[in-house]
């Protein structure tokens, strides 16, 4: 059985760090990995995207649409630019903290507040503002790792393993920080389950 | 025994470990997606000299000049990279490589971040090179390797052509030691390394019979594998990535699966396509196996099925086998994006190409030729301030042969060329020293060069002039004093992010009716890390104008206020670096930094 995980966020919001982690978590298992991301216009606010896939063998790096199992959503819009990606009982982890593309900034479309509040009927979602947590426990840039949390909840990857692989990412002196920052996202997953 | 050290690498990653381990000395690169990080991650290889050249020639000359001592080196580039490179590969190829050489070329199929999708395979036969194909990071670590290997064993130069997806995805990798090589050192034989007549005529036969000796090997060689499958009358031949998104369909085929892609042997190929009823070719982008196959005379088929643009990912191979017959059913997919509020890359919070493209939009030039930077996305909405964009440098050149052909008609419009620093010393600089030729009065043109102090699109990295701005990087190359010394008369130096200043002197040099050339020069606010007081809106102030909206800073946007009728502008506290740029272009003073308002506190604590 391969899990597969879709990450779906804007330029700058830390997914490919997210990937790599994941990997790394991965691999620490035993397990067969393989990810993919966007790079090139990343740090752009653009929409960016990566994906993982972890099993015993795996051979593409690529989700099929309908093969997605969880769908991280840095962002609600990404949510729903990716939902086509998730099995029918796919789970959305939805970071509810909006970036307003260009598009919805200059006026020429709304923020879709109810296609994303729809979302909810279609899938298990647990969302979050991971932005404002993060800032509130120190650092918005932690935001990523409150996220990394609650999908851990889901995955077979022990909770030590995330720790490890965690610390060896960020800079030494914020490892507590992004420690706390994931335990939350933990907490979060096991009250919502 | 041991469990062997396991990594999940980069494809990029994969190759530059793998030069590393295979006594690797010189590498040299420009910066360009997909192939960025295998110099980065280079870098902390201490062992390995490794640098990013001012352009893809020259790292390519840095490279030669590696092998020709006897060093194992090698050359990084994106696809597009090699057009500008391929001068010296083209001759340098006719030489009998001394030190282990690598041509690494970063394909782009699917154009992820490329003006174009051209496919460097017919590069590397055009060159009398080797191809190897990996595809997956484990592959572009081994075949690297591999690639040094054969490179000093045939005297062949080798390309390793690895495509954007295999650069970016990762995979699970085994580590091995470094094995330490000594450079050989140079090679004096004249004839055979000064590439003129009549050594270069001799060099024409030696480059064929050295590519019919890696033929010969090829008929053996353990990574062109081939996994039959019982029972099938059908042959699929592919390489790279394809192979992966293949193995997860898994048809009733068998599978040549191609790590060393040219030359391919063509007595190992008749051998195995002769056993099938069906040959099929999977390939990305052009008909590159396709076409050496059918020169052998083997029947196959391949683009009927497959488009010739894009990437090959496992749905499109899926609808290729279908309509080949090998897949009876297929599954039907979802629509994987699903339409909603598109995203565009935009310029980052605090960039300085904001109040340039702002200004520019205002002007009075109508036309305006964009280059290869952050700065092309000036062309998307709203700014929309880019009427050509083609090639790195490619600005300039193309400016004064569109004015040449305008004065030819009387028209007498300004004509505007932008260029940032890192293209400015790519291949800029031999255009910008054509413009003093025939040099006209009333020729009406204004060259903006952009200098950010780093080479911004790809990562922030270090360029000739990063050096004046910081302590880590040593060319100090002021584009202004350049300019001049080269005899340009009319070179204006200016701060962008003194926006009325800016606009003023735009105005001035749009006007003139000459040539004039513009430094702006802010720094990179991503690479230089602004972070200033944010600014805020007081919106009973703002009299909803949308100066600042129209600026497209992502923290900025229309918002409704408690108590009042209607949007006015807000900015995100959290996300504002304070480059003030909105607050210059409001018209009534709403936009305020917050370091007024602090010190305002302050007194009011105190």
């Amino acid at each position: 059985m391969t899990t597969n995980i879709m990450l779906g966020g804007v330029g700058g919001q830390g997914l490919i760090l997210m990937t790599k982690i994941i990997c790394q978590a991965a691999l620490e298992e035993g397990l067969d990995v393989k990810s993919n991301d966007v790079v090139g216009l990343s740090q752009r606010g653009g929409m960016v995207w990566g994906n993982v896939r972890i099993g015993k063998k795996v051979y593409s790096p690529n989700i099929s649409p309908g093969d997605g199992d969880i769908l991280v959503a840095m962002e609600p819009i990404e949510g729903l630019r990716w939902r086509g990606i998730l099995k029918e009982d796919g789970i959305i982890i939805l970071n509810t903290k909006k970036h307003f593309p260009t598009m919805v900034q200059q006026e020429k479309y709304e923020y879709p507040d109810e296609e994303v509040e729809n979302l909810k009927k279609e899938f298990k979602v647990i969302d979050i503002n991971a932005f404002d947590e993060a800032v509130a426990i120190g650092k918005k840039q932690v935001s990523n790792v409150i996220l990394l949390g609650i999908l851990a909840e889901f995955l077979n990857i022990k909770k030590e393993t995330w720790k490890k692989v965690i610390s060896n990412n960020v800079p030494q002196k914020t490892i507590e920080l992004n420690l706390k920052a994931f335990n939350l996202g933990v907490e979060k997953a096991i009250k919502n389950k | 025994m041991l469990q062997k050290d396991k990594r999940v690498l980069t494809g990029n990653e994969g190759i530059a470990r793998g030069f590393y381990e295979a006594g690797g000395l010189i590498a040299a690169s420009y910066p360009g997606s997909p192939t960025v990080e295998v110099i980065e991650k280079l870098k902390e290889y201490h062992e390995v000299y490794s640098e990013f050249s001012t352009n893809e020639k020259v790292a390519l000359e840095v490279a030669i000049g590696g092998s020709f001592y006897g060093a194992r080196s090698m050359a990084v580039m994106k696809h597009v990279g090699v057009n500008i490179a391929s001068d010296p590969l083209m001759t340098f190829t006719q030489t009998p490589t001394n030190g282990g050489f690598l041509l690494v070329s970063g394909d782009d199929p699917g154009l992820a971040s490329s003006q174009n999708e051209q496919d460097n395979r017919f590069f590397g036969k055009f060159a009398n090179m080797g191809i190897f194909d990996p595809s997956n990071s484990q592959e572009a670590k081994d075949y690297t390797k591999l690639a040094l290997e054969i490179s000093e064993e045939f005297q062949a130069p080798m390309m390793l052509r690895i495509t954007s997806r295999v650069c970016h995805s990762r995979s699970v990798v085994s580590i091995d030691e470094r094995t330490e090589l000594e450079p050989k050192g140079i090679n004096r034989d004249k004839e055979k390394f000064c590439m003129v007549p009549p050594g270069s005529r001799k060099a024409q036969l030696f480059m064929k019979d050295r590519i019919e000796k890696l033929e010969d090997y090829g008929y053996e060689f353990h990574i062109n594998e081939l996994e039959e499958r019982e029972g099938s009358d059908t042959l699929i031949i592919t390489s790279g990535m394809v192979y992966q998104n293949l193995k997860e369909i898994n048809p009733n085929a068998s599978i040549w699966k191609l790590g060393l892609i040219y030359p391919i042997s063509k007595k190992r190929a008749k051998e195995i396509t002769s056993k099938y009823n069906r040959v099929i070719v999977i390939e990305e982008m052009m008909p590159f196996i396709e076409n050496e196959l059918k020169l052998m005379g083997i029947k196959c088929e391949g683009k009927e099925y497959f488009s010739y643009t894009g990437e090959l990912d496992i749905k499109a191979i899926e609808a290729g086998l279908h309509k080949a017959g090998v897949l009876k059913q297929i599954k039907k997919y979802r629509e994987e994006l699903v339409e909603t509020v598109p995203r565009a890359p935009l310029f980052c919070t605090g960039c300085p190409h904001r109040p340039v493209f702002d200004i520019l939009k205002k002007s009075k030039a109508k036309t305006i030729v964009g280059d290869i930077g952050c700065y092309s996305m000036a062309f998307l909405f709203p700014f929309q301030q880019s009427n050509i964009i083609i090639s790195m440098g490619a600005s300039i050149g193309i400016t004064k042969g569109i004015k040449k052909a305008m004065t030819k008609k009387g028209d007498k419009e300004p004509l505007v060329a932008v260029i940032g620093d890192g293209t400015f010393f790519h291949s800029g600089l031999p255009a910008i020293i054509n413009l003093l030729h025939k040099k006209n009065e009333g020729e009406n043109m204004t060259f903006i060069v952009l200098d950010n102090r780093t080479t911004a699109m790809t990562g922030g990295q270090p360029n000739a002039s990063s050096g004046l701005y910081n302590e880590v990087d040593d060319m100090k190359v002021n584009i202004k004093e350049l300019l001049e010394a080269m005899g340009f008369d009319r070179v204006k130096e200016i701060n962008q992010y003194d926006y009325k200043a800016t606009a003023k002197l735009f105005k001035e040099e749009i006007a003139y009716d000459g040539l004039s050339i513009i430094v702006a020069n802010g720094p990179c606010a991503l690479k230089y890390n602004m972070e200033e007081p944010y600014y805020y809106v007081d919106p009973s102030i703002c009299i909803n104008c949308r100066a600042c909206i129209k600026t497209n800073c992502p923290p900025l946007r229309m918002k409704k206020y408690e108590g009042i009728e209607k949007l006015k502008s807000s900015i995100d506290k959290d996300m504002c670096v304070g480059c003030s740029v909105c607050a210059q272009v409001c018209p009534v003073n709403a936009i305020k930094s917050s370091k007024e308002t602090d010190r305002e506190d302050d007194k009011i604590d105190n």
